[in-house]
């Protein structure tokens, strides 16, 4: 890969939010580097021979610490920079902890959380470098408010949402800003298994009616990434059609 | 940097940058000893030595905090000149440890003359 201008790297960029975060960089002319476990036919078609020479992937899982650190160093040293960095990858656990497996525990610690410390600790060596950088954190209205059956996610994403105001304290000086966008219900795979009766019901306790379509949390991440939020650090940006309000 | 750096290559990396960052601050080169205190002395903060640190793993390709020393005992520039030093160097990891192991040693060895005096 040649030099490049603005950088983006996206976690779990092969599908939902963060397929939609992708093709939005690449339109806002980023070069974009994403990785998730799996090549979706979103990846496919992205790496389709000559037609993105400003994205990358990498088969990299989000549980093993010095793949993320070696993506991030390789995509780093021959871009030359990383401008943005979207910590979006996660699982939905699901389930009441008292019954929860242990293993399943620490998975979703281990992803939703772990992983996006480490991508945070990697990017944030080249924006000190740079003396310039942006990291949103995708959080959720569930580290806002408890719901039964999702302790395990709501504590990962709470804890996202601390990193994000201790790291902009931290980082601030060096002119790089740091973020949480914590979305509400949202058309994605997380709630396509969810019964259609709970979906209207959500969507009745919802101020606006309905669940937000994926462009509009996306555009909430790009606002964050963009030049018009160059004094916004520190804030967690909820996109919830007022669920939490 | 393809092959090692000789242990004099890497003290003056690590001056090097200091230098360069202390310039940026007072508008002047400052000489170092190695002895100065990089917070008391310098002035330099955590996030400066975070700063030190990327930088100085572009330009060495090695970053010794990842695993094999802690931040935290890094006090002054020697300190952290010798960070790097055992990075490439892990011998002198290994004679350092053997010397305080024999100062532990001789100190225990006065304690027991004494006590059966």
């Amino acid at each position: 890969m040649p030099r490049a201008g603005r950088v983006a790297l996206v976690s779990g960029g092969s599908r939902g939010l963060g397929a939609e975060l992708v093709s939005g960089f690449l339109e806002r002319q980023y070069w974009v580097a994403t990785l998730s476990r799996t090549k979706t036919p979103f990846i496919t078609n992205m790496l389709r021979a000559g037609k993105r020479r400003n994205f990358h992937w990498s088969a990299v899982d989000g549980r093993d610490h010095e793949a993320l650190r070696a993506f991030v160093k390789k995509v780093g040293e021959r871009l030359g920079r990383i401008d943005v960095l979207v910590n979006n990858a996660g699982i939905a656990t699901e389930g009441i902890l008292p019954i929860m497996r242990t293993r399943d525990i620490v998975e979703a610690i281990d992803v939703n959380l772990t992983a996006a410390l480490v991508l945070a600790q990697a990017c944030s060596r080249f924006m000190l470098r740079q003396g310039s950088g942006c990291i949103v954190n995708v959080s959720s209205v569930h580290a806002i408010r408890g719901h039964a059956g999702v302790g395990v996610y709501s504590a990962t994403k709470a804890a996202l949402d601390g990193l994000t105001r201790s790291l902009a304290r931290e980082l601030g000086p060096r002119q790089i800003r740091v973020n949480s966008v914590a979305p509400g219900y949202f058309d994605s795979d997380m709630v396509s298994d969810m019964p259609e009766e709970q979906k209207q019901r959500i969507a009745r306790r919802t101020p606006l009616g309905r669940f937000a379509s994926i462009d509009e949390i996306a555009n909430a991440v790009h606002f964050l990434t963009s030049d018009q939020a160059s004094f916004i650090t520190g804030h967690i940006l909820v996109v919830d059609g007022g669920i939490t309000c | 940097m393809l092959t090692a750096p000789t242990l004099a290559q890497i003290e003056s990396t690590v001056h090097g940058r200091i230098r360069a960052l202390l310039a940026e601050r007072v508008g002047e080169f400052v000489r170092l000893s190695g002895s100065e205190k990089l917070s008391a002395t310098l002035g330099l903060s955590s996030l400066d030595l975070a700063f030190l640190v990327a930088e100085l793993e572009a330009e060495l390709g090695v970053d010794p905090f990842a695993k094999l020393v802690s931040i935290t005992s890094v006090r002054s520039v020697g300190d952290l000149v010798r960070a790097y030093q055992q990075a490439f160097f892990p011998e002198l990891q290994r004679r350092e440890d053997d010397a305080i192991a024999a100062a532990v040693k001789r100190a225990q060895t006065r304690r027991a003359r004494r006590e059966s005096r």
